[in-house]
């Protein structure tokens, strides 16, 4: 599945009243299957684009356009199923013009967030904390599928484990799962090796490409650690792209 | 993982708070439930109108006493009546055509604190012998249809010294068939030294169950109840009074026992008719008419007052248990506000303290609606298992109500069914807790997701 940006712009009202414009971005697109790093510093808005993207927040300007179908992201021959698009809309879907409860059902049926903390709920198992994201989606929750993912992760020993007896590492671990349980088309990450030592940084981000690459995903990852962002094969400096001064 | 497995998952990640909350709405409708219960059954305890008799003849008096005392055995004794008010209703042309049936009842002494009652073996269907059945429709009825049965042995005869107990006699004093017992006089209280009368009454027979105060009853013949040591002295004096004669120089009491025992076991009172006394006459009459007429006639005469057991305890529960019990409902109905925003509190702390948690749940795809639903049910939820827990407590609770009637008026309350009310009310419970989960919901609904992801 292929997103574009085209002139999306959003900004804030300060306290005072006054509007601070964060993100203007004239142009920009992630390929179907395509991995890239969006480098950024801290407060240069790379939290704010991926809401954008997952539909979280919407722009006061221009379109976020998802085009494309699993088969179109995937290539020929995997068996997977079509890519669902909500009632009365086309293969092209854009976000920004969705009500906020069909952006939701959009988001849980087709975009993956890892967050830079995990932040799995407490209460809950490895394994249901998995389930957990593809209880929204309204199609029946893959136990399979959400066991393989953890066994992908290397928690096959931890399924059952609640967050609170995992180590951090594994906990990342686990919401990397979470993110793919869905089989997104896109998976959004923002600075998911950001708490991590760089043992576990290099695992976790060999998991999100492998398992990307799996489901077919695009993967759009934020990071200021250009050791991890000179993995990916295109990076983009959030600095060259967005131009929230420019309206 | 369904909607059902989530709010149940978050509710056991707060269990002392969900188990807190459960607990004040249990509280809560176990009170409403009790006092429903109550005021259910006291309107058929109470309110009933189906006794075996229409009229109760007794001392002019408070007329609730004597049906408390008569019919439930308790309270004390209004007063005393002359015998000659039974012979009357019994034989005189005044009253003998409209009485069907009369029975004579006397009370004053005890065993081991539970009622003996002097009166007839007709009582219990029975000529005098205690052994002749007398017809069906000659027979007092303790409820219209229901006469009272002979469990083990016979009924006592009618001039002896001997016993029938009630059915609970046995399992409350130890007494049973072919027992000896003495009486004591009056109902001593803790720790009083009691007065025991020296004539020994043998149990010839145990009375089947019969769900009233009459099982823990033992009745005795009435002329052994006059019998008793210092009855003949008593009712001389209270027949002296009536006839406004002076008593400290009248009756002193005399030497002599009061009473004969003749060969054949049966008793020869020394005390003339006319010094009897009962406490109160239990009346069948013929028909509602005659009923009235007859209270009409005796209320306006000077010797008895004339009560129907029905109206009696019928205004009784209107003026004093009704609004008793409607206040206890509204003080019932307030503690279940309370409950209800004990929830309404506890959740909207929990969606304060998940706002995050409900961040994520929307980022993963989650509706506004869905995560409002959630909440809903959580409340919801709460208010049904405490609803159902505040019932069976409500019931439980009216176990002990009835086991409490039960020891003082021998009657207890049908305390486990359920009624139509309780359902609703557990329904109303249920909705009214889910309306409170609604405030918690808008908040969570109102959740600005991205403003909560921040930093995550």
């Amino acid at each position: 599945m292929a997103v574009t940006l085209d002139s999306v712009f959003k900004q804030y009202v300060a306290p005072d009243g006054s509007a601070v414009p964060v993100i203007h971005i004239p142009k920009f697109a992630l390929l179907p299957g395509e991995h890239v790093a969006l480098i950024g510093t801290s407060g240069s808005g790379k939290t704010t684009l991926l809401h954008l993207i997952a539909g979280i927040l919407v722009p006061d300007r221009g379109r976020i356009v998802f085009s494309g179908t699993r088969d179109d992201a995937r290539g020929s021959g995997s068996a997977v199923v079509p890519y669902s698009t909500p009632p009365g809309l086309g293969r092209e879907v854009d976000i920004s013009q969705l009500s906020e409860a069909r952006r939701d059902v959009f988001r849980g049926q087709n975009i993956g967030y890892i967050f830079q903390t995990h932040h799995l709920l407490g209460g809950f198992t490895a394994l249901e904390n998995v389930q957990l994201g593809m209880s929204f989606t309204g199609r029946r929750v893959d136990v399979g599928w959400a066991t393989h993912l953890l066994t992908a992760v290397g928690l096959a020993d931890r399924m059952h484990y609640k967050p609170g007896k995992l180590s951090v590492g594994q906990q990342q671990r686990v919401a990397v799962a979470r993110a793919l349980a869905n089989r997104p088309l896109l998976v959004l990450a923002d600075e998911p090796t950001g708490a991590l030592d760089p043992a576990n940084a290099q695992q976790v981000l060999d998991l999100i490409r492998t398992l990307c690459t799996e489901v077919g995903a695009s993967l759009l990852l934020v990071t200021h650690d250009m050791t991890i962002a000179n993995q990916l094969p295109r990076q983009v400096m959030l600095g060259e792209l967005n131009q929230p001064q420019v309206k | 993982m369904n909607i059902f497995q989530l709010v149940l998952k978050q509710m056991r990640q707060r269990a002392l708070s969900t188990w807190l909350t459960l607990l004040s709405v249990m509280l809560g409708v176990a009170l409403a439930v009790v006092i429903m219960l109550i005021r259910r059954e006291s309107a058929v305890l109470f309110g009933q109108t189906d006794y075996g008799f229409d009229i109760i003849v007794g001392a002019k008096a408070s007329s609730l006493q004597l049906v408390m005392n008569t019919v439930y055995h308790i309270d004390r004794s209004p007063g005393n009546i002359p015998y000659s008010v039974y012979k009357q209703l019994t034989e005189s042309p005044q009253f003998r055509p409209a009485v069907r049936m009369a029975v004579p009842t006397a009370v004053g002494d005890s065993y081991q604190g539970q009622r003996i009652v002097g009166t007839i073996p007709q009582l219990f269907g029975m000529e005098d012998d205690g052994i002749t059945p007398i017809p069906a429709n000659r027979t007092m009825q303790y409820r219209p249809g229901k006469r009272y049965e002979i469990a083990q042995g016979r009924v006592f005869h009618g001039q002896k010294f001997e016993a029938v107990i009630g059915a609970d006699i046995t399992k409350l004093t130890g007494l049973k068939l072919g027992d000896i017992f003495k009486a004591t006089h009056g109902l001593p209280k803790p720790g009083e030294t009691p007065d025991i009368h020296g004539e020994e009454w043998t149990v010839v027979g145990v009375l089947k169950e019969t769900g009233t105060a009459a099982d823990r009853v033992l009745y005795i013949s009435l002329p052994s109840f006059y019998a008793m040591s210092g009855h003949d002295y008593a009712m001389k004096a209270q027949a002296a009074i009536r006839q406004g004669i002076d008593t400290s120089r009248a009756n002193a009491p005399g030497p002599t026992t009061a009473y004969d025992v003749r060969p054949d076991g049966t008793i020869e009172l020394h005390l003339p008719e006319s010094d009897w006394a009962l406490s109160a006459v239990l009346v069948k009459s013929r028909s509602p008419f005659f009923a009235s007429q007859m209270m009409y006639v005796m209320n306006n005469g000077q010797q008895a007052a004339a009560v129907n057991p029905a109206s009696v305890m019928r205004e009784f529960f209107n003026t004093f248990l009704q609004p008793t019990t409607r206040a206890w409902g509204a003080v019932a109905y307030l503690v279940n506000a309370v409950a209800i925003v004990a929830i309404l509190v506890s959740i909207y702390n929990s969606v304060a303290a998940r706002i995050r948690e409900i961040a994520i749940l929307r980022a993963l795809g989650a509706t506004r609606r869905r995560v409002m639903l959630t909440i809903c049910l959580e409340a919801g939820l709460i208010g049904l298992a405490g609803g159902v827990l505040g019932i069976a407590a409500g019931h439980l609770l009216g176990a002990l109500v009835s086991g409490y009637f039960q020891q003082t008026i021998g009657e207890g309350i049908r305390w486990w069914i359920v009624s139509r009310e309780e359902w609703l009310y557990l329904l109303s419970v249920t909705v009214v807790s889910m309306l409170a989960g609604l405030v918690p919901a808008m908040k969570a609904y109102r959740t600005p997701v991205a403003d909560n992801l921040a930093g995550v």
